[in-house]
């Protein structure tokens, strides 16, 4: 009877215990940070001193007029605006072009060096990139010199700071977008392509009709974390390179928020900042949800 | 056959919870014995910061020093706040200069004549008077000048020779030579030479644009702790120092980019920290050194920068193990062993310099060197990078010197009013 009783207690409470450890990870390490952010934002504490003052919107207030937010946020929209088209459609043609030569040896050379930029730790990268980009004697500005060109600032430009950080930030990442655009395209039945062609459609014609569609999946899943992922990305090659500068130029929302954190130790406006950056982005994916996801081909 | 004795389960529980009693009750000997005191550090295992330790250690005095790398200022400080939060704070952190108000208000930096004051007084005897007000925030002693710094000038010897340029250096450099100098390099040498490229680099930092205007007669943040950047002296200064970028001789870019092109033989000469006189002039640009130039017919008043090593704990005994440890780092023997690093001697041991190259340095100590800006007030963090802002926009001629001056002085006003 016993024996009984506890099986079925274990039974009772064995989802529970699979899924608790996850559902506490999520709620210690995911939403108690989200949850102390929106507490810390409305507060002016150092988190050591036993004076703590609420200061209600005073830290979104001091935020919003901020030249230094308002520039940084700025950036961010120009680094949206040039990333996020370059970081899905170009990994996409690699994808197909790579995939046209699938099962040859090039297939693994052209698919491990594509990739191994995304291996590379932004220490390694940052000064290769230096490097390269050195305004007094970088191997750019030689190769310009040699055919006449003038020699450029490249990212101590107040013009051009921001397309080397984009550029960069494309070259260390673009490569795990390759690979999920591969594995779809490797994933699309080769039936359909051999009766395309007996019907006469032409390889433009079979990617735009046929393939594109049934790798929509893919693509809805890439639109959406790609946003994260640059946010992320060029957090670190600014870190690398050019530290937001000159002047602020290169920055974006969250290397301001790290400098409001971890360089000033201003945490009540650092949470500002990810309580903004968290409802900016949560609108956006919602969005995102709301138009992509009628256009994903499921079956 | 062959007999094995094997652990039945419960002996084995048995001696696993016995040696777990002895190491929660026994390792961890009391502090009097043997105190282990972890040091926050800037410099890993494979820094002259660490012979320092390791001499110290193998004295056996009954305190183990522990060097723990923790990153750059910030990323240690970082660290820091998050241990003090939690109840632990480190023993003791090597901190920025900068960080003086922060490690002093905020992070609660030890007085040292708090802690023992025969002992402080004994170890503050080490170093030479001139250098105790920069450890000195709000009347406390918060720390050893442990790592103190100044830009001096670093010349490309094979370069300069070759624009035929003298040889003799002078002892105290004015911006008229060193600016006359950059315009002969660049006309003997621009697009005729296989490694030159750019004739000076005078570093795109807070730490040399406040020597300028300091030698201009001005201040950043003046005697009464005013700021003090809208004043015609702080113009002038400022004026002087962006004048080699505006006239192309000089390409601000990063130290480190600054760094290896110096070393590539690309660019001819370099101010700089001192603590290079250790490697410039033995690399391929067989650096040759003289002071930090100063701004004809004015006073030199040249800065410095480094950090300074202080107390965090707050227990007692750990208090006094790091003092001990200071008073081996204030001694001549620390001292000797540090040196090598390319630091400035604060002390007032007699500790040979390293090599002739740092003899310019050694000569700004004795001229006098004022302390790199400690930004006061709760946002005084957020000081240095502004005003770095604002030295880039007038390098890149966004503003004219005088607007730059004036938005600079209006922007950090602000955040020094803030508290």
């Amino acid at each position: 009877m016993n024996g009984l009783k506890l099986r079925s207690l274990t039974r009772l409470l064995a989802p529970y215990l699979f899924v608790g450890p996850t559902v506490l990870a999520v709620l210690v390490f995911l939403y108690g940070p989200i949850v102390g952010s929106a507490v810390l934002s409305v507060l002016d504490w150092n988190l050591l001193s036993p004076d703590i003052n609420f200061v209600g919107t005073a830290n979104y207030k001091a935020m919003f007029g901020s030249a230094d937010f308002q520039l940084s946020a700025w950036n961010t929209l120009l680094y949206c605006a040039i990333l996020i088209p370059a970081q899905i459609v170009l990994p996409l043609i690699l994808a197909v072009m790579i995939h046209a030569v699938r099962g040859s040896r090039m297939d693994t050379v052209y698919r491990g060096m594509l990739f191994l930029p995304t291996i590379l730790a932004y220490s390694v990268a940052g000064v290769a990139w230096s490097w390269l980009l050195n305004p007094v004697n970088g191997l750019f500005n030689e190769v310009l010199t040699a055919f006449g060109f003038p020699r450029s600032r490249w990212h101590t430009d107040p013009d051009l700071a921001l397309l080397c950080v984009s550029l960069i930030t494309f070259w260390k990442t673009f490569g795990l977008n390759m690979l999920l655009w591969l594995a779809a395209i490797a994933n699309v039945p080769p039936g359909l392509r051999e009766a395309s062609r007996l019907d006469g459609a032409s390889r433009w014609q079979y990617f735009w009709t046929i393939e594109l569609p049934m790798i929509t999946p893919t693509a809805f899943f890439i639109s959406v974390t790609t946003l994260f992922h640059i946010l992320d990305d060029i957090v670190g090659v600014i870190d690398v390179l050019t530290h937001g500068g000159p002047a602020g130029r290169s920055s974006s929302i969250l290397y301001f928020l790290w400098q409001q954190g971890m360089q000033f130790f201003q945490f009540g406006q650092a949470s500002a900042v990810a309580m903004i950056i968290i409802v900016v982005v949560l609108s956006v994916t919602w969005m995102q949800f709301r138009v992509g996801e009628k256009r994903v081909h499921y079956g | 056959m062959v007999q094995t004795s094997r652990l039945s389960r419960r002996q084995f529980l048995a001696g696993a919870t016995a040696l777990a009693g002895a190491g929660a009750t026994g390792l961890r000997p009391a502090f009097s014995a043997d105190a282990q005191i972890e040091i926050s550090s800037t410099w890993g295992a494979d820094k002259p910061f660490q012979k320092v330790v390791d001499a110290f250690n193998d004295k056996k005095l009954g305190v183990t020093v522990v060097n723990r790398f923790d990153g750059d200022y910030e990323a240690a400080t970082a660290k820091a706040v998050a241990s003090i939060a939690a109840g632990r704070p480190p023993a003791m952190m090597i901190t920025g200069w900068k960080f003086g108000y922060f490690a002093k208000r905020t992070l609660g930096a030890r007085d040292l004549r708090e802690i023992n004051a025969a002992k402080a007084e004994a170890i503050a005897a080490n170093f030479n008077p001139s250098v105790l007000p920069l450890v000195t925030i709000d009347g406390a002693l918060i720390g050893l000048p442990w790592a103190m710094s100044t830009p001096i000038t670093f010349i490309n010897s094979t370069l300069w020779r070759e624009a035929g340029l003298d040889p003799a250096l002078p002892e105290n450099p004015d911006t008229d030579w060193l600016y006359g100098a950059a315009r002969q390099l660049d006309s003997k040498l621009k697009d005729k030479h296989a490694t030159y490229r750019s004739a000076l680099a005078l570093s795109n930092n807070e730490w040399t644009s406040q020597s300028f205007i300091q030698n201009a007669g001005g201040f950043i943040i003046d005697p009464a702790g005013k700021l003090a950047l809208n004043s015609p002296e702080a113009v002038a200064g400022m004026e002087q120092y962006c004048a080699p970028a505006f006239e192309g001789l000089w390409l601000p870019v990063s130290a480190k980019e600054q760094d290896a092109a110096f070393e590539a033989g690309a660019l001819a000469i370099c101010t700089t920290s001192s603590t290079r006189a250790t490697v410039f002039p033995f690399g391929a640009a067989k650096a040759v050194t003289t002071k930090f130039p100063g701004l004809p017919g004015q006073a030199r008043k040249m800065n410095s920068g480094g950090n300074f090593l202080a107390v965090y704990t707050r227990n007692q005994e750990q208090a006094e193990a790091s003092l001990a440890f200071l008073e081996f780092c204030a001694s001549r023997e620390g001292q000797s062993i540090w040196s090598s690093v390319g630091y400035l001697n604060t002390s007032v041991h007699d500790i040979p310099l390293i090599n002739e190259f740092m003899k310019p340095a050694a000569g700004q100590l004795t001229d006098g060197l004022t302390a790199e800006t400690i930004w006061p007030g709760k946002r005084g963090l957020e000081g240095q990078t502004i005003w770095r802002k604002w030295v880039s926009r007038m390098l890149l001629k966004e503003t004219p010197v005088a607007d730059g001056m004036k938005g600079a002085n209006d922007e950090l006003a602000a955040l020094i009013g803030a508290g």
